[in-house]
C-alpha cells in the first residue's frame, strides 16, 4: 500500500464522486422546485451511458458530439415526462398526489431500463477512448480522466453561475426557498417546474457521457444510483449545489478508500449506511438550502 | 382602477370568501380591516391571483383579471407585500429585491429599481450582501416592500406589514410608504391595529366572516357604535 | 345478488383458497401460492402506509430477511417450525432496530431512509458470506413441500386479514390512525407516538418475514438478487396502491389484479414483462392514484360498494340512541383561588434570531378565567405551544399545578391536565366527529376501550351541539363546526387546564354569547381552569376574571379586564386612539 496508489485511488474516487455529483445536481434542483421524489432519475444516467457507447460504436462520435445530441434531446423527454406525467397530478389530494408519484417514477423506472436492455442487450457497455496515460512519478492518470475531471469542473462552475447570474436559475433558488414568494414576483410556477424537470435531466445526460467514458453502464444500475443521489442531496442539502459537490466527492472518496483498504463489494453499502447514520443525527439534512 | 364585485374564494372544499365588494381609486390608500380568518389576507391573494375566484368580478384598470395568473397581474402593475413576508432566506438582501423585478418588463430596469429602493431604505444598502434569513424583522419588512416595488407597480397591496416590527422601525416603514404614496402609487392596506390604519388610510372596508360589511372615510367608522362593535368587541 | 365484501363472500373465498391445492394441478397451487405470499406483503406494508400514513420502500427487506433467516435454519438441520419462528424473531428485531433511527425522519425523508434498506440489505447479503453464501445463495433441502407451504401460508394470510380486521376497532388501531392525519396533535391528544410506531412497523415485518420464510421454503432457493431486488421490491407496494391503499379490501384486489397479469405475462410474453408491467404501474399513478377501489366509476357501481369501504367506516354504531345526560363525565376539581395552576416564569422562545415570546412571567390561578389579548405576532400562541409542549421553550420554566413540564413529552403534558384548541382547528380529518372526540377519551388517564370512549363521546358532542355530524367525517365540517369540535375534543382530554385559542373569531354574536357560556359553565361546574386567546373584548368581557396583554413577545398588563382597556401602554400599542373613546366611555 504505496502513497502512490493512495493517491491513485483518490483521484478514481474524486472522478467518480464529481460524476455522482453531477447526477446530483440534477436531482436537487428538480426536488427543490417540484418537490417529487423521481425514482427514475439515476436511470436516466444508464439510458444516456448505454445510448452514448451505442451512438459511439455505430457512429464513433466524439464525445463533445454526444453531450450536444443527448443533451437536448434528455431535455425534451424531461420536459415533456413532468408536463403529461406529473404535474396532472398536482391537482389531486396530497395523499393521490404522492401515491400518484411513486407509481408513475417508478413504473418510467422498469420501462427505461427493460427498453434499454432490450436495445442493447443487459451487459455492461462504455465508450472505450483512446487515452495516453501520463506518469507523475507513479501515479498513473488517464488523459480521458483529465477530460472527466475538467467536464465535471466546468459545469460545475457553470451551474453556479447558472444559478447565481441568470434569471432563470435564480428563480430555482426562489422558488426552492419559498414557493409563494417566488409566485408574488411573478414566477410562473407550472413552466418553471417543468422547465426545471427538464433542465435537471439535461445535466444527467452530460454526466452519462462522461460516465460511460471512464466506467462500465448497464441498464440496471439506475436505482442505485438514484439511492446515492438522494444520499448527497440530503448530506449536502437541497438547492445546495456546493454541498452537493462536496457529498459527492466524499462519496466517491469513501467508496474508493473501502474497496482499497478493505473490500470492493462493500462500496455501494458505503451511501446507504451513511445516510442512515446521517439521518439519524441529523433528521433533516445537514446543509442549508441555497 | 381596483373594483370587486361580490367576489367568492374557495380554499378546497372550504369557502374562504363570501360576499366582497370594494372599490379603490387612483391614487387611494384604503385600508382592509377584520378579525383574523375574517378573509383579508384571502381578498388580497385573490386580486393578486393567488387564488382564483369562485364567483364575483374583479376588475383592475378596466380589465378583468378574476382568473388571471400572478405574473400576468404582476406584470400589469400589482405588487404585494404578503403576511409573513415570504422572502428567500439563503438569498443575499440584492438577489431578494432583484426578483422583484423578475417580470420580463421590469428586468431591463433592475439597477434603477435597485437605486430607488436603497434610496428609499438606506439601511438595505449596507446590507445588501448579506442573506435575507440574517435581518431582523423590520429589515426583512423593509426587503419585502422594497421588492414588491421592484415591479414599479401602480397598486401595492399590504398584508399586515407591521406584525413582528420593533416601533422605532414601523414609524420609519410608515414614512417610507408615505413617500411612495406620493409618488403616486395606490395602496390597499390590510391592518390589525386600527389606531395605526386609520391613521394612514382615508378610508376602509371591513370584512367580517368573508363578507364586506362597512365602508366609510376615518371619522365616519370612528364615530360609529357599529364599527367598534364589531371590530373592537366593545359593547 | 349479495354485494361483494360481506361475510359470505369472505368464506367463500377462504374455502376456495382452502380447497386449491386438493385440486392436485401445481401450476395454479403455485400461482394461488404467490398470491397468497404478494397479499400478505401488500397487506401488510398497507398497515404503515394506509393505516399510519407512512409510505415503507423498505418494506420488502424484511421478507427478505425472513427469508435468509429461515433458509440458515432449515439448511443447519432444524425442523420448519423453528426456522420460521427464527424468520419471525429476526425481522421483528431487525424492524426494531430500523426503527429508531428512521422513525426520526418524516414524510419524504422517511421514503428516502427506508428506500436505502433494500441496497443496504441486498449488500450486506452478498458480503456475508459466511451466513448467507454471498451471491451464491442458498439452497433448501428440496423435497415437494409445495402442499405444506401453501396451507402455511393459507394461515399466515388468515392471520393478516384478522389483524387488518381487529386493526378497525382497537384503541392501536386508533393511534394509528390519529397519527396519519396528524401526528402533532396526536401527541398532544395524549398518545405516545414512538412505541406506536415502533410497535406497528415490527407487526408489519413480522409478517413481512413470515412471507418470506414460507416462500423460501418452497422455492428451495434464495439468493441476494432474488429477495431484494428492486423489481421484485416495490410490487407490494404498487399492489397495494393499485387497489387502494387504507382501504379493507385495497390491497387484495391489487395484489389479484397484478399477480394475475404478472403470470398472463409471463406465460404468453416473451420479452418486455417488465415494459408491460412498469407501463401498468405507471398509468394506474398518473389516472387513479388513489387506486382503483377509489375510482368514482367503481364506487357508483352499487354491488362493488362492500368493497370500497375506508377503514373506519366498518365501525358499527354504538347501539341505540341512548339518553344524552347532559352532564360530561369530568371529574369536578378543586378550585382553590389561592393557589396556582400554571405558572410561567420568565419564558422565553425563539426561532432564528426572532424572539417570539421575551422572559413572560404570569400566573394563573387555580378556577380563574384569564383572557391573553394581543396583536397578531404578539407570541399568545407560541405561548400556548410552549406550555402544551408544542415548542420546547429556549429559556425559563412552566409549572402545571406546581409540577415543572420542563423535559416532558407532549402526551405527558396532556395527562397532567393540559387540554388545548388551535387557532386553525385541526380536526382528524378522515376520521368522524364521534371518533375524533373518542380520541383523546381512548388515550386519556382513564385509557377507555373504543366501544366506551365512542359512547362516552356522545356527551360531549352532544355539549358541543354536534349532534346532528356524529358520524360525519370531520373534514366535512363547515368552519364554525369545527371550532366547536375543536373544543369538545379539548374537553374530552379532561385537562385541569384548557387552553382556548380565538374560538370566537367568525362566529355570530349568538354563537359567541353560547359559547361564553361554555367556557363559564365548564369552569363553574367543574372547576377547569381556562387561559383564553381573544381579541373580540365583548366576549372576552362577559366572563374573564382577568386579562394578559402581550406586546412583542412581552407582558405589558395583567389585570382586571376595566383597570387593562385604560392602562396607556395597552391603548397605545393595541387598542388605539380610536377604541379609548370606547372604551372610556365603556368603564
Amino acid at each position: 500500500m504505496t502513497l502512490e496508489a493512495l493517491i491513485q485511488v483518490l483521484i478514481g474516487g474524486l472522478l467518480l464522486g464529481g460524476l455522482y455529483a453531477l447526477v446530483a445536481f440534477g436531482l436537487s434542483l428538480i426536488y427543490g422546485v417540484v418537490r417529487i421524489l423521481n425514482f427514475s432519475h439515476g436511470t436516466l444516467l444508464s439510458v444516456g451511458g448505454v445510448l452514448a457507447s451505442l451512438l459511439y460504436a455505430t457512429y464513433k462520435l466524439h464525445p463533445v458530439f454526444l453531450i450536444l445530441i443527448l443533451v437536448p434531446a434528455f431535455f425534451a423527454f424531461g420536459y415533456l415526462f413532468y408536463a403529461y406525467l406529473l404535474q396532472p397530478l398536482e391537482r389531486r389530494s396530497h395523499f393521490e398526489s404522492t401515491v400518484g408519484t411513486v407509481l408513475v417514477t417508478v413504473g418510467a423506472l422498469l420501462i427505461l431500463s427493460d427498453l434499454t436492455a432490450k436495445l442493447a442487450g443487459a451487459t455492461q457497455r462504455n465508450i472505450p477512448l483512446r487515452f495516453e496515460a501520463i506518469e507523475i512519478g507513479e501515479i498513473v492518470i488517464s488523459t480521458t480522466q483529465i477530460w472527466i475531471l475538467g467536464g465535471i469542473a466546468v459545469l460545475t462552475v457553470a451551474m453556479q453561475v447558472f444559478l447565481r447570474k441568470t434569471w432563470f436559475g435564480r428563480a430555482i433558488r426562489a422558488v426552492t426557498q419559498d414557493p409563494v414568494g417566488a409566485r408574488i414576483c411573478g414566477v410562473d410556477s407550472s413552466r418553471m417546474k417543468a422547465a426545471t424537470f427538464a433542465f435537471g435531466s439535461s445535466i444527467v445526460a452530460v454526466a452519462a457521457v462522461l460516465y460511460s467514458m471512464s466506467f462500465p453502464v448497464d441498464p440496471y444500475m439506475g436505482f442505485g444510483l438514484t439511492v446515492k443521489a438522494f444520499t448527497i442531496i440530503i448530506l449536502g442539502g437541497i438547492g445546495n449545489l456546493v454541498g452537493a459537490l462536496l457529498a459527492g466527492l466524499f462519496l466517491g472518496v469513501a467508496e474508493g478508500l473501502t474497496g482499497f483498504f478493505w473490500k470492493p463489494e462493500w462500496a455501494p453499502a458505503l451511501s446507504v449506511i451513511l445516510l442512515l447514520l446521517i439521518l439519524v443525527v441529523f433528521p433533516k439534512g445537514l446543509g442549508r438550502s441555497r | 382602477m381596483l373594483e370587486l364585485e361580490h367576489v367568492a374564494v374557495d380554499h378546497g372544499s372550504q369557502r374562504a370568501l363570501w360576499d366582497v365588494s370594494l372599490q379603490v381609486r387612483e391614487r387611494e390608500l384604503v385600508g382592509l380591516l377584520g378579525a383574523n380568518g375574517a378573509g383579508k389576507s384571502t381578498t388580497l391573494g385573490a386580486i393578486i391571483g393567488l387564488y382564483p375566484a369562485a364567483s364575483g368580478s374583479l376588475r383592475y384598470a378596466g380589465e378583468a383579471i378574476g382568473g388571471r395568473s400572478t405574473s400576468r397581474n404582476v406584470a400589469a402593475g400589482i405588487a404585494l407585500v404578503p403576511e409573513g413576508r415570504r422572502l428567500f432566506p439563503a438569498m443575499t438582501v440584492e438577489e431578494n429585491l432583484a426578483m422583484g423585478a423578475y417580470a420580463p418588463t421590469a428586468r431591463r430596469g433592475v439597477r434603477e429599481a435597485l437605486a430607488r429602493t436603497y434610496e428609499l431604505f438606506p439601511i438595505l444598502a449596507d446590507k445588501r450582501r448579506q442573506d435575507a434569513g440574517e435581518l431582523s424583522g423590520g429589515q426583512q419588512q423593509m426587503v419585502a416592500i422594497g421588492r414588491a416595488l421592484m415591479s414599479g407597480p401602480s397598486l401595492l397591496l399590504l398584508d399586515e406589514p407591521f406584525i413582528g416590527v420593533a416601533p422605532i422601525l414601523v414609524e420609519e416603514i410608515i414614512r417610507a410608504l408615505r413617500r411612495i404614496a406620493a409618488g403616486g402609487v395606490t395602496m390597499l392596506l390590510v391592518e390589525q391595529n386600527i389606531h395605526r390604519a386609520l391613521d394612514f388610510v382615508e378610508r376602509a372596508y371591513v370584512i367580517e366572516n368573508g363578507r364586506t360589511v362597512l365602508e366609510g372615510g376615518r371619522d365616519a367608522l370612528v364615530g360609529n357604535p357599529e364599527f367598534s362593535n364589531k371590530f373592537l368587541g366593545l359593547d | 345478488m349479495r354485494r361483494l365484501g360481506g361475510p359470505a363472500w369472505k368464506m367463500a373465498l377462504f374455502l376456495a383458497a382452502g380447497g386449491v391445492p386438493l385440486a392436485g394441478n401445481a401450476y395454479y397451487t403455485t400461482f394461488a401460492f404467490t398470491i397468497l405470499i404478494a397479499f400478505v406483503l401488500a397487506q401488510s406494508w398497507d398497515w404503515v402506509a394506509g393505516e399510519m400514513g407512512y409510505v415503507n420502500l423498505g418494506h420488502y427487506c424484511f421478507y427478505g430477511i425472513g427469508a435468509y433467516a429461515f433458509a440458515i435454519v432449515l439448511v443447519a438441520k432444524y425442523p420448519v417450525v423453528l426456522a420460521m419462528l427464527f424468520a419471525l424473531m429476526a425481522t421483528a428485531i431487525a424492524a426494531a432496530v430500523f426503527a429508531f433511527p428512521l422513525f426520526r425522519l418524516k414524510g419524504d425523508y422517511f421514503a428516502f431512509g427506508t428506500l436505502a434498506l433494500l441496497p443496504l440489505a441486498e449488500v450486506l447479503a452478498l458480503n456475508m458470506v459466511p451466513v448467507t453464501n454471498g451471491s451464491d445463495g442458498i439452497v433448501l433441502p428440496p423435497d415437494n413441500v409445495l402442499g405444506e407451504a401453501y396451507y402455511i401460508a393459507l394461515a399466515v394470510c388468515v392471520a393478516t386479514v384478522i389483524v387488518t380486521g381487529w386493526l378497525t376497532h382497537v384503541r392501536f388501531g386508533y393511534a394509528l390512525k390519529s397519527i396519519r392525519n396528524d401526528e402533532e396533535v396526536a401527541e398532544v391528544m395524549g398518545i405516545r407516538i414512538f412505541p406506536v410506531k415502533v410497535a406497528v412497523i415490527v407487526l408489519a415485518a413480522a409478517f413481512a418475514g413470515l412471507a418470506g420464510g414460507v416462500q423460501a421454503w418452497q422455492m428451495s432457493f434464495i439468493d441476494p438478487g432474488t429477495v431484494f431486488g428492486l423489481n421484485v421490491a416495490l410490487v407490494p407496494v404498487a399492489m397495494a396502491l393499485l387497489g387502494g391503499s387504507g382501504l379493507l379490501w385495497g390491497p387484495l384486489v391489487g395484489v389479484l389484479l397484478l399477480a394475475t397479469m404478472q403470470q398472463w405475462l409471463l406465460v404468453n410474453v416473451t420479452g418486455y414483462q417488465a415494459t408491460i408491467y412498469g407501463t401498468v404501474i405507471l398509468l394506474i399513478g398518473r389516472f387513479m392514484p388513489g387506486g382503483l377501489l377509489r375510482a368514482s366509476w367503481v364506487r357508483e357501481r352499487r354491488w362493488l360498494s362492500g368493497l370500497v369501504q375506508e377503514h373506519h367506516e366498518r365501525i358499527t354504531g354504538t347501539g341505540a340512541a341512548r339518553q344524552v345526560s347532559g352532564q360530561l363525565p369530568l371529574a369536578v376539581r378543586p378550585t382553590d383561588r389561592s393557589r396556582p395552576m400554571l405558572e410561567c416564569r420568565e419564558v422565553s422562545m425563539t426561532f432564528g434570531g426572532n424572539v417570539a415570546v421575551n422572559a413572560v412571567s404570569l400566573s394563573i390561578m387555580q378556577g380563574e378565567i384569564v383572557g391573553l389579548v394581543g396583536a397578531n405576532g404578539s407570541g399568545k400562541t407560541t405561548l400556548f405551544n410552549c406550555i402544551s409542549k408544542v415548542y420546547e421553550p429556549v429559556g425559563g420554566g412552566i409549572l402545571l399545578d406546581g409540577r415543572p413540564l420542563a423535559g416532558l413529552r407532549r402526551d405527558q403534558v396532556a395527562h397532567l391536565g393540559v387540554g388545548r384548541t388551535y387557532q386553525i382547528p385541526r380536526p382528524f380529518g378522515d376520521l368522524t366527529v364521534q371518533e375524533n372526540i373518542a380520541v383523546p377519551l381512548m388515550f386519556g388517564e382513564d385509557r377507555l376501550g373504543p366501544r366506551e370512549a365512542l359512547d362516552q363521546a356522545r356527551e360531549f358532542v352532544a355539549y358541543a351541539r354536534l349532534d346532528a355530524r356524529l358520524t360525519d367525517r370531520a373534514d366535512a365540517l363547515s368552519p364554525q363546526e369545527r371550532k366547536a369540535l375543536e373544543f369538545a375534543r379539548a374537553l374530552a382530554c379532561k385537562p385541569k387546564l384548557l387552553l382556548v385559542d380565538e374560538v370566537a373569531s367568525g362566529l355570530t354574536p349568538m354563537e359567541i354569547k353560547r359559547f361564553v357560556e361554555l367556557i363559564r359553565d365548564v369552569r363553574d361546574r367543574y372547576g377547569i381552569t381556562v387561559v383564553w386567546v381573544e381579541h373580540i373584548f365583548s366576549a372576552l368581557a362577559q366572563v374573564v376574571d382577568r386579562v394578559i396583554v402581550l406586546e412583542q413577545g412581552e407582558v405589558i398588563a395583567d389585570g382586571v379586564l376595566g383597570d387593562v382597556v385604560k392602562d396607556e401602554r395597552v391603548l397605545r400599542t393595541y387598542l388605539g386612539g380610536a377604541a379609548q373613546k370606547a372604551a372610556v366611555g365603556h368603564a
